[in-house]
């Protein structure tokens, strides 16, 4: 059980007047790019179950994004497939979504800008990428990464053989983090899953934990005291808890009270924030950042299952 | 279904040490670089870039203690399966930069090491997969025994603590070279990789069946490649006093499946089953490290200090 030092812990983020303003202009700005999609069967990855596909779109600033987009090889009827988006941890590449295709669903998996495949216009590096542009929240890397992400639901929407009314989203760490900016962004998204969330409470992490990868803010700052305010400024546009009040669908998170990569502090801080009604949190004591995915794995499946009807 | 890697391939000693005579010919030609980026008030990082076989360069960042001269335990962070390499370990306390010398390698194919060569993920396993002398491994674990040497040889480095620590390739790199005096190694791929790949679909190992399905003629040659890089036939080259994090009780890499691993390691070697839990298994392995090297304090996270 968390001490409520760290369960009633209050965030010192504060949330800019025009944080809405600047992301509805953000999205406006995507939206009128043409998606210009395209998807290549992939045999290499494919399966008995599941058919895999190598998938490029243009998202915001014209960069290509890359990602895998994986189906039922046999699905059981005609019927439309539930969409489930699924977004990267900060340093892995994203997964090949064969198992939740196995389940069901059409899954996409996206690489956002910077990682292998979307970053032949743009590679900051890792470490590097958290912090690329981070004194203006206009030339921000996440500025750009988190509309790849969001176009990940336009590419989902574009697929004939998904119901547009059944769309998910799940994540763990900076996935985690992409699951709450994506929930709040677009409203398609019915269902949510968030794990360890990363990129919320980023000021606030700075002071809790040592470890990276928020530590290269904190090498950013030591090497470049006078931008902390313009820095400041800049993440709290970016940040999951000042964007949670978007949120309005069902919603699940998972934290391990021992997080040292991303502090359970901020994950409740996060969780009080989301405006969804039917909301909870799972805090497991005892476990780090990998938040016992090994027994909360069965929840999500059960709670994606239940809202997304696979 | 039988496999080679159930049994040593008999040129497996001469194999690894034509490896090792090739990376011997070729001089390291460091060219080393302070990254004040990277720096604290605590330690001073520094990118490092070396020749490997091919000739391949290669890069990695090193982090020494400003607090004395020298002498220095140092830890050895050996890559893990994917195109990022950490300064230090995602989660773990930067502040054991204080008290140790910290060296990580991006072996070839990673990132800061992908010029000319980018390696795909997934698609670094089964890349030249087809004979051990094409398989990509082969230069990575010379890239890795090549970090290691570099690091053994720096003068803020203790040569009496070093600590190679990783997944598998912190075992083979400790089995190749005798500089590694400690070990903590996860294995997770180069163990009855093929076998074990039959039972999931998950990857990394899931790039063996993908490979396999659309080359099934194949498999022979993709086994006899594996049995060139299975821990089990390094493990009785490693003479370093090694901690061995198996999976929890029941998985295919749990501590009665590392067990004979263990005994036919040189050194004394502990077999430490997973609680599934990040935090718990890194506590134990902290400790471990901690005692073994003679610090006075572990380096943990704050979280962990409880």
């Amino acid at each position: 059980m968390a001490s409520p030092a760290v369960s009633d812990y209050v965030s010192g983020l504060k949330r800019p007047d025009d944080i809405d303003a600047f992301w509805d202009d953000v999205l406006a700005q995507t939206a009128a790019i043409p998606l210009d999609a395209a998807i290549t069967h992939d045999p290499l990855r494919s399966t008995s179950q599941a058919e895999v596909y190598q998938v490029h779109y243009t998202s915001l600033d014209r960069v290509r994004i890359a990602g895998w987009y994986a189906r039922p090889a046999n699905p059981p009827s005609a019927d439309l497939l539930p969409g489930l988006l699924i977004v990267p941890g900060y340093s892995m590449e994203p997964l090949i979504p064969k198992n939740w295709a196995a389940r069901g669903y059409a899954a996409f998996s996206v690489a956002p800008r910077g990682k292998l495949r979307s970053n032949g216009q743009f590679n900051p590096g890792y470490p590097g990428l958290l912090t690329h542009g981070i004194v203006d929240r206009n030339t921000y890397t996440y500025r750009g990464f988190y509309m790849d992400a969001c176009r990940g639901v336009d590419f989902l929407l574009s697929r004939d053989e998904v119901d547009a009314s059944r769309l998910g989203v799940t994540g763990h760490s900076q996935g985690g983090g992409l699951a709450v900016v994506v929930a709040a962004l677009r409203p398609e998204i019915k269902a949510a899953t968030s794990g360890a969330p990363f990129l919320c409470g980023f000021m606030d992490a700075l002071e809790l934990t040592d470890a990276y990868p928020y530590q290269e803010i904190g090498d950013y700052l030591r090497l470049h005291p006078e931008s902390r305010q313009q820095v400041t400024d800049t993440v709290a546009y970016f940040d999951g808890i000042n964007l949670a009040p978007r949120i309005t669908c069902p919603m699940i998170f998972n934290i391990g009270l021992q997080d040292s990569t991303c502090p359970p502090e901020t994950g409740y801080a996060l969780f009080r924030a989301i405006s969804s009604e039917d909301k909870t949190l799972y805090d497991y004591d005892g476990y780090g950042h990998d938040a016992s995915n090994h027994t909360h794995g069965r929840v999500i499946d059960e709670f994606l299952a239940k809202h997304l009807e696979p | 279904m039988t496999s080679r890697t159930n049994t040593k391939p008999e040129n497996f000693d001469s194999f690894w040490q034509t490896v090792l005579e090739e990376l011997a010919s070729l001089p390291p030609a460091a060219e080393v670089e302070e990254i004040p980026l990277r720096s604290t008030e605590f330690a001073t990082t520094y990118g490092v870039r070396l020749t490997s076989i091919g000739p391949y360069r290669i890069f990695g960042y090193l982090s020494i203690p400003k607090s004395a001269d020298g002498g220095f335990p140092a830890r050895y962070f050996l890559p893990r399966y994917g195109s990022v390499a950490d300064l230090v370990p995602q989660g773990s306390s930067n502040s054991q930069r204080r008290d140790y010398v910290t060296f990580s390698i991006c072996a070839r194919g990673q990132r800061r090491s992908d010029s000319p060569y980018a390696a795909s993920f997934p698609g670094q396993l089964t890349d030249g997969i087809d004979d051990p002398a094409t398989y990509i491994y082969r230069g990575i674990v010379a890239d890795c025994c090549r970090g290691l040497e570099y690091l053994a040889q720096h003068p803020a480095v203790d040569g009496t603590r070093i600590a190679a620590i990783g997944t598998d390739l912190a075992l083979i790199t400790a089995s190749l070279s005798s500089l590694a005096t400690h070990l903590v190694c996860t294995p997770v791929t180069f163990h009855q990789a093929l076998e074990r790949a039959a039972a999931t679909s998950a990857y990394p190992l899931e790039e063996l069946n993908d490979y396999l399905r659309l080359n099934p003629d194949r498999r022979d040659d993709v086994d006899r490649t594996l049995s060139h890089y299975d821990l089990r036939w390094f493990a009785p080259g490693v003479n370093a006093t090694s901690l061995l994090m198996a999976e929890a009780a029941g998985g295919p890499l749990d501590g009665a499946a590392l067990a004979p691993m263990a005994e036919d390691i040189k050194g004394d070697a502990l077999v430490r089953e997973s609680e599934n839990s990040g935090y718990r298994d890194g506590v134990f392995s902290e400790l471990w490290l901690t005692e073994q090297l003679g610090m006075p304090e572990p380096s943990l996270p704050p979280h962990w200090r409880q």
